[in-house]
């Protein structure tokens, strides 16, 4: 009995132990990012000396003054309707082809699908150089539309994908149930199946809203030189003029917000087991 | 309220032949089970009368009007499911509201109507629990008020008691009679449960490898089964087969086995006399076969045998006892559990000859059909 419970207890410890160990690999950025961003000068400066866990002064200096910027207003409203444009398009296409997949073994299903998947085969800096001549040629590069259609390319895949997956797991006999009751295709969709299949679409839209939000190379390709700046851009325009770190520190919080928050949200819809007891 | 006729239907799924043939009436109001094993081909049949599968050939007539060809939700026939496939979604009044609505029915007749039906199944308290929320016999009653509100035709059950525990099942049982009476739909209920199909419904129809073995009430079918399917699925314990010839002994006409010369009621023997030399397949239920202690005035139909006891089965207040004749051939029976009687005994048991079932070995119908 004793032995057991001390190699239990040995077991538990090097489980603790390892998840601790991922948790502090995971957020020591975070957690410089955050430091230095609400660092004053003298706590980067140090002339020689350690640099301290904790600023000296925590200060919001820096959130201050970008937000009392009017470009930073501008370039965060960019990204903002960028990342909402790209999540209305993506969906708008997205949803009704992951309903046919996810729901009809349409001939030739396993091939579209494979198709879809090889979208994403490429590493992006591979197909933007085609994509942004397109773009260029139909003179629509420097444009809303341009990175928009492009975001909404790259996340169609996964919008499909998690969508198609979110159909397939609502039960047929749902579905058939409403049938007999009396509802037809757009009542069944828009009354059954779409509010089950409601978390998975609701994951694929913050996700596509968040690989929207911090993409960089589309981003730099198609807008680059252009009035259109976003955030991702924008950081890097102020890295080319070495300003403080305090400074860049702060864009990227400002940046990561939002991946943060819809992360968490992200993992609460995952989580949850809607169907739990609808069918046995 | 409506009358179902099933005429020649058939199905192939794929190169399975489903169903072949199946002929079916039932009456306007009448509680009838389709009774079969699993894969008999009984719930294909019930989804066909859904819309939910088509039908290959033959007719399916409800109130005299051919509905093969009208879509599911234009049919007006309410199904619960095996799954009872509440929304999740839904808390249980959305749930039971859910049909009327897509229906466009006026707001005040959906409220009377879900009240009513909240009321009838016992559901008042749960309206705004998530189906997840309650438990296995409730989401049972909630899936049976979403049909009922929708005053359907015909009411289609595919084993809507298979999910529940004894228990549970015993009081679903009494409350759907219950309901049935109140209601008076008609209602055809899928199960490969006899208890359930003996229990409730006012005619069976067994079904086996796609087709109709046989169609009659609940008594008949127990007392006088047509085929040795129906024998042998229908009744528990499980009859007990064994062959025979029919011949006579000392002018006197019965069935001769290798351990015994069994009688019959006068009755029955009379129709034998044309059967004679027949080959006969003999069944008899445990239930009829009686321990001769327990038998004080013995009738002229029963015939007494001598067994040996092989194993006893308690099953709460009877055992099951499993012998052997002298011939080898086993037999069980029932004995009240304070009978003490062992393993390797030898007893005498009577076997009652009016509850004696033949059948025709070539073609495993009952000889009397």
């Amino acid at each position: 009995m004793n032995i057991y419970s001390v190699k239990d207890k040995l077991k538990k410890l090097i489980w603790v132990g390892s998840i601790v160990f991922a948790l502090a690999l995971i957020l020591l950025p975070l957690y410089l990012l955050i430091k230095y961003s609400i660092s004053d000068a003298s706590s980067i400066n140090t002339g020689g000396a350690p640099i301290p866990l904790w600023p000296y002064h925590p200060t919001l200096k820096c959130y201050k003054y970008l937000f009392s910027d009017t470009q930073f207003y501008n370039v965060l409203s960019n990204s903002l309707i960028i990342a909402l444009l790209t999540v209305i398009i993506s969906m708008i296409l997205g949803v009704p082809a992951a309903y046919v997949l996810g729901k009809y073994k349409l001939p030739g299903r396993h091939l579209l699908i494979l198709g879809l998947i090889s979208v994403r085969l490429f590493p992006d800096i591979a197909s933007v150089i085609p994509i942004a001549e397109f773009f260029i040629k139909l003179r629509l590069h420097n444009t809303y539309t341009s990175i928009v259609l492009a975001h909404s390319l790259l996340a169609l895949p996964y919008v499909i994908f998690i969508g198609m997956s979110a159909f397939e797991s609502i039960p047929l006999d749902l579905e058939q149930q409403a049938r007999v009751m009396g509802a037809k295709g757009f009542t069944i969709f828009f009354r059954v199946l779409f509010p089950l299949a409601m978390p998975g679409l609701a994951a694929a839209a913050i996700y596509t809203f968040l690989l929207s939000w911090d993409e960089f190379i589309f981003a730099y390709f198609l807008l680059g030189l252009g009035k259109i700046t976003t955030l991702t851009l924008f950081l890097k325009q102020k890295l080319a003029y070495s300003p403080p770190q305090n400074l860049l520190a702060t864009i990227s919080v400002i940046l990561s917000v939002p991946v943060i928050i819809f992360s968490l949200l992200l993992q609460k819809y995952m989580a949850a087991g809607i169907t739990t007891g609808s069918v046995k | 309220m409506a009358q179902v006729i099933l005429k020649e239907i058939s199905k192939k799924f794929g190169l399975i032949q489903v169903l072949s043939n199946v002929n079916l009436e039932i009456n306007s109001g009448e509680f009838v089970s389709l009774l079969g094993p699993s894969g008999c081909g009984k719930t294909t049949l019930l989804r066909m009368i859904a819309g939910l599968e088509t039908i290959d050939s033959g007719e399916l007539l409800i109130d005299g009007k051919r509905y093969n060809d009208i879509p599911a939700q234009n049919r007006k026939i309410a199904m619960v499911f095996q799954s009872y496939a509440l929304f999740p979604h839904m808390t249980v009044s959305k749930n039971i509201r859910f049909g009327l609505k897509i229906n466009k029915t006026p707001e005040d007749e959906i409220k009377k109507k879900v009240e009513w039906a909240i009321e009838l199944f016992g559901l008042k308290g749960l309206e705004n629990r998530l189906p997840k929320e309650i438990s296995g016999g409730q989401r049972q009653r909630v899936a049976l008020a979403r049909a009922l509100v929708l005053n359907p035709k015909v009411l289609l059950l595919d084993e809507p008691l298979s999910n529940l525990d004894a228990a549970l099942r015993e009081m679903a049982m009494e409350e759907l009679k219950r309901i049935h009476r109140q209601v008076g739909k008609t209602i055809i209920y899928v199960t490969h449960n006899q208890v359930e199909a003996l229990s409730m419904s006012e005619r069976i129809a067994v079904i086996n490898q796609g087709k109709i073995e046989q169609y009659d009430t609940p008594r008949t079918i127990y007392d006088f089964p047509k085929t040795v399917f129906t024998a042998s699925f229908v009744g528990s314990p499980v009859m007990n087969f064994f062959d025979g010839i029919i011949s006579s002994c000392q002018d006197e006409i019965g069935i001769q086995t290798d351990f015994v010369f069994i009688k019959l009621d006068a009755e029955r023997m009379e129709k034998l006399k044309s059967f004679k030399n027949k080959k006969v397949k003999v069944g008899i239920r445990p239930q009829n076969i009686s321990y001769a202690e327990h038998h004080e005035s013995k009738r002229a139909s029963d015939t007494m045998i001598q067994v040996s006891i092989e194993l006893l089965e308690t099953q709460g207040d009877r055992s099951l006892v499993v012998s052997k004749t002298s011939s080898n051939i086993i037999l069980r029976f029932m004995v009240s559990r304070d009978i003490n009687i062992k393993s390797g005994e030898m007893v005498d048991v009577f076997l009652d000859g009016r509850r004696i079932h033949l059948f025709d070995p070539s073609t495993n119908i009952n000889i009397f059909y």
